[in-house]
């Protein structure tokens, strides 16, 4: 299939989606009630868009999503650098992270709320928690994804220690470190949002838990979109620019 | 000096931290609200047991349905979608596209549609599951070495002996990987589904005691999942070694299994 | 060796074409139209016969190759073999070797030897004789157990070998076999090979870059130009079997390498 044909299906499938979206609640094949036809959630969106509340809500989010990420960011990476750069160190917590990954970090949510309330800090402390450990892994992989072969040339031609992190760890790293950010940023807004579901009284993800409990469906899936909406924008910018930086890699 | 083993390292490590859960709250440098001594903490655990036992049931059910459709569904799914390079090339992006998108976002919506019982659970946590089973599952399938298929090829194999002599076994590992991560994502979403909204389990035990600041039996709830997913990764890890005795090493296989891995990152998640 | 019953009418008589090429073109599709990868080939490939094709890179000779093999169609012209054509592979008529084993990973080593008869649904017993007897023949006995990983690349072509043996076909194809292996070990195989070949008595086409291997294996050498592949040459190796390392310093096969050389340099 040529790219053109491509694009062509998937904008096809979409309108189906999307026709589905509309015509099934209309229809009355589906409970409008459970699922609001898409016309209606648009509506709402574009309604909610225009509240201060929803202002303030969004506000709040983004600034917990920054810091969190801020906070996660460098801790992560300086442990992921630390656990690839020395052998030893990395020999005893390397196993770990494997065990780590498998737990449910959520449940320690309940433990950041007893001792910080559940206001701003708590879900940005639980955010940053739960990035950090994500960033720590890709960092390690980042820094062990560097050749070695690539090393030892530079070092064979005098190169300082400064030199071979500029000139070789940073250009070599730049793809995956870009990958990094972004894939430590789904998991930072996915730990936010767990964050404000569970207890919290501002932020879009309480606005969504609430509209939930209520049944004000067309307001949720309206939240839904917006939110999918800006992941997946973020997700693409960011991914195009890996693309630019990859063009050597493999 | 020579430094001690790795393990020991280890092992000296949880020892410390299992002494400083102990002995931290009990000198009172940390609040018994926010961190309960681990004595007290095992010992409501054990006065529970019923309880949490109870619980735990309805936790591994729920996980047990989810991984059916999370593994069943995301092996199956990824599997035709990798193997087949039009739909690859079609769907595959969209789906790591989706990727990004926090799927607990979805949660109320499961709640509105089922209600608080075991029912939005096993949906969330299958769906929370499936995609990053289907992206590790499609990656997987093209770490198999078409040089296989082109040996096969010229042995006379015919296509269903290509597919159940030489794919089908060739996916073993993908496959293992795939239900490795499966079982941990689709805890991970039981767990926060049962934590937002739920009438039982053991996610909804913690938040239930949480709210009437009972530490000691939250701090419990989290022992018991942390050691049920710790179990599982164990399970999953000696099951996997048993069934895969071979390494699989094809021209592919860099590259591909490159992939893989950012899908496996997920668990991290929540 | 137990020969198929029926094999005795597929060999025919000496001197008969176990594979005959009849004017084989072929062009492929490409973005941009089609691109033409052989040109006109006519060859005859006698029985017993051990014939090496040369030529530079992308020249078509795997393809031609595959073509023999039943693995690919060409575009125009006629590939027999043993006077029948070839329009699937055919692994009792031919058996084909790869540049790269391809051991099934799961599958002993034992196991990788009788997998075509298992394809064929030959009885266990008998699965298990014949592929205990191709492994004595590439000298790999008590290596039925191991699998893959925990074998050499040399140690694996051979596996490869004993495979494509199994069946008992009477034409061999080998598409570079040894080309991934260290120079020590690809002489040793080469060495292997002619002695497989000269107990067993098959048909070879063997593809290979190396010229030394070329002249050292063949009977016959076919030189292939740069794509479109057409032959430019066809040189007959005369020295005596069997072939020692000795040789390798005569004068004679250093001539022969030299035309091969000066052919291909000429085509390219």
């Amino acid at each position: 299939m040529t790219r053109l044909q491509i694009r062509l299906t998937r904008l096809a499938l979409l309108a189906l989606v999307m026709a589905a979206w509309e015509i099934l609640p209309r229809s009355g094949v589906v409970n409008p009630l459970l699922l609001p036809p898409l016309s209606l959630v648009l509506q709402t969106l574009v309604d909610l868009l225009g509240r201060p509340a929803v202002h303030e809500a969004v506000a709040v989010t983004a600034a917990e999503v920054i810091v969190a990420f801020i906070i996660a960011v460098p801790l992560g990476a300086a442990a992921g650098i630390a656990i690839a750069e020395n052998d030893y160190v990395g020999e005893i917590f390397k196993p770990v992270l494997f065990y780590v990954f498998s737990i449910p970090k959520s449940i320690f949510l309940p433990m950041f709320i007893l001792m910080l309330g559940i206001g701003f800090q708590q879900k940005v402390a639980y955010a940053a928690f739960t990035t950090a450990f994500v960033v720590l892994m890709s960092a390690t992989a980042a820094v062990e994804s560097v050749r070695q072969d690539h090393i030892m040339v530079a070092r064979s031609y005098g190169a300082t220690q400064m030199q071979i992190l500029l000139r070789v760890y940073v250009p070599s790293m730049m793809p995956v470190l870009l990958e990094t950010l972004r894939i430590s940023m789904i998991f930072n807004f996915t730990g936010v949002m767990i964050a404000e579901m569970y207890a919290s009284r501002t932020g879009i993800g309480h606005l969504i838990s609430n509209w939930g409990e209520n049944f004000q469906m067309p307001q949720l899936f309206a939240g839904v979109i917006v939110l999918a909406a800006v992941a997946i924008a973020f997700n693409e910018a960011v991914r195009a620019l890996e693309a630019r930086c990859s063009t050597w890699r493999t | 000096m020579r430094w001690p083993a790795p393990s020991t390292v280890r092992w000296a490590m949880l020892v410390v931290l299992l002494a400083l859960w102990e002995f931290v709250p009990t000198t009172g440098v940390i609040p018994e609200l926010f961190l309960p001594a681990l004595s007290k903490t095992l010992y409501v655990l054990w006065v529970d047991k019923h309880i949490y036992f109870a619980a735990l049931l309805v936790t591994l059910y729920e996980v047990a349905l989810s991984m059916l459709i999370a593994c069943g569904l995301g092996i199956l799914v990824g599997a035709v979608v990798g193997g087949l390079a039009v739909l690859r090339n079609l769907l595959l992006p969209i789906f790591s596209s989706l990727y990004a998108v926090p799927i607990v976002i979805l949660y109320p919506i499961f709640t509105a549609w089922f209600g608080i019982g075991s029912q939005s659970k096993i949906a969330f946590a299958g769906i929370y599951g499936f995609f990053p089973v289907m992206l590790s599952t499609a990656a997987g399938i093209r770490t198999i070495d078409p040089q296989f298929v082109l040996a096969a090829r010229s042995m006379g194999a015919t296509l269903p002996q290509l597919i159940t002599r030489v794919i089908i076994p060739a996916s073993v590992p993908t496959v293992f990987a795939g239900l490795r991560l499966g079982g941990a994502l689709t805890i991970i979403g039981v767990v926060v589904a049962e934590m937002l909204t739920a009438s039982a389990g053991i996610g909804y035990l913690v938040t239930l005691n949480r709210t009437i600041l009972d530490s000691p039996r939250v701090f419990a709830g989290i022992l018991a999942i942390l050691v049920l997913s710790i179990a599982y990764y164990m399970l999953a890890r000696a099951l996997e070694s048993r069934m895969v005795v071979w390494q699989s090493a094809g021209k592919q296989t860099r590259a591909a299994s490159r992939d893989a891995q950012v899908a496996v990152a997920a668990p991290a998640a929540a | 060796m137990q020969h198929v019953a029926n094999l005795s009418d597929v060999r025919g008589r000496v001197g008969e074409a176990a594979i005959e090429v009849d004017r084989v073109s072929h062009v492929y599709a490409g973005p941009e139209g089609g691109v033409p990868a052989l040109q006109d080939i006519s060859m005859s490939v006698g029985v017993g016969r051990f014939v090496v094709i040369v030529g530079p890179s992308g020249c078509g000779k795997t393809s031609l190759l595959m073509m023999m093999a039943g693995l690919r169609h060409q575009t125009e012209g006629r590939i027999l073999c043993y006077g029948r054509p070839i329009p699937n592979p055919d692994p009792e008529r031919v058996g084909v070797i790869f540049q790269e084993a391809s051991l099934f990973p799961w599958l002993s080593t034992l196991d990788n030897i009788e997998f075509p008869l298992s394809l064929r649904g030959t009885p266990r017993e008998e699965r298990r004789r014949r592929s205990q007897a191709m492994l004595s023949l590439v000298g790999l006995d008590g290596f039925g157990a191991r699998y893959p990983h925990e074998l050499s690349g040399g140690m694996k072509q051979r596996v490869s070998i004993a495979r494509g043996l199994v069946q008992d076909p009477p034409v061999l194809l080998m598409d570079e076999p040894f080309a991934a292996l260290d120079e020590q070990t690809r002489m040793t195989m080469g060495h292997e090979l002619l002695r497989i070949w000269s107990t067993t008595k098959k048909t070879v086409v063997f593809i290979t870059h190396s010229l030394t291997e070329a002249v050292y294996l063949a009977d016959e050498v076919l030189v292939m130009s740069a794509r479109p592949g057409r032959i430019i040459d066809h040189i007959q190796v005369t020295l005596a079997r069997p072939r020692t390392y000795e040789m390798m310093a005569t004068d004679v096969f250093g001539r022969l390498r030299d035309r091969i050389w000066q052919q291909i340099r000429k085509a390219d």
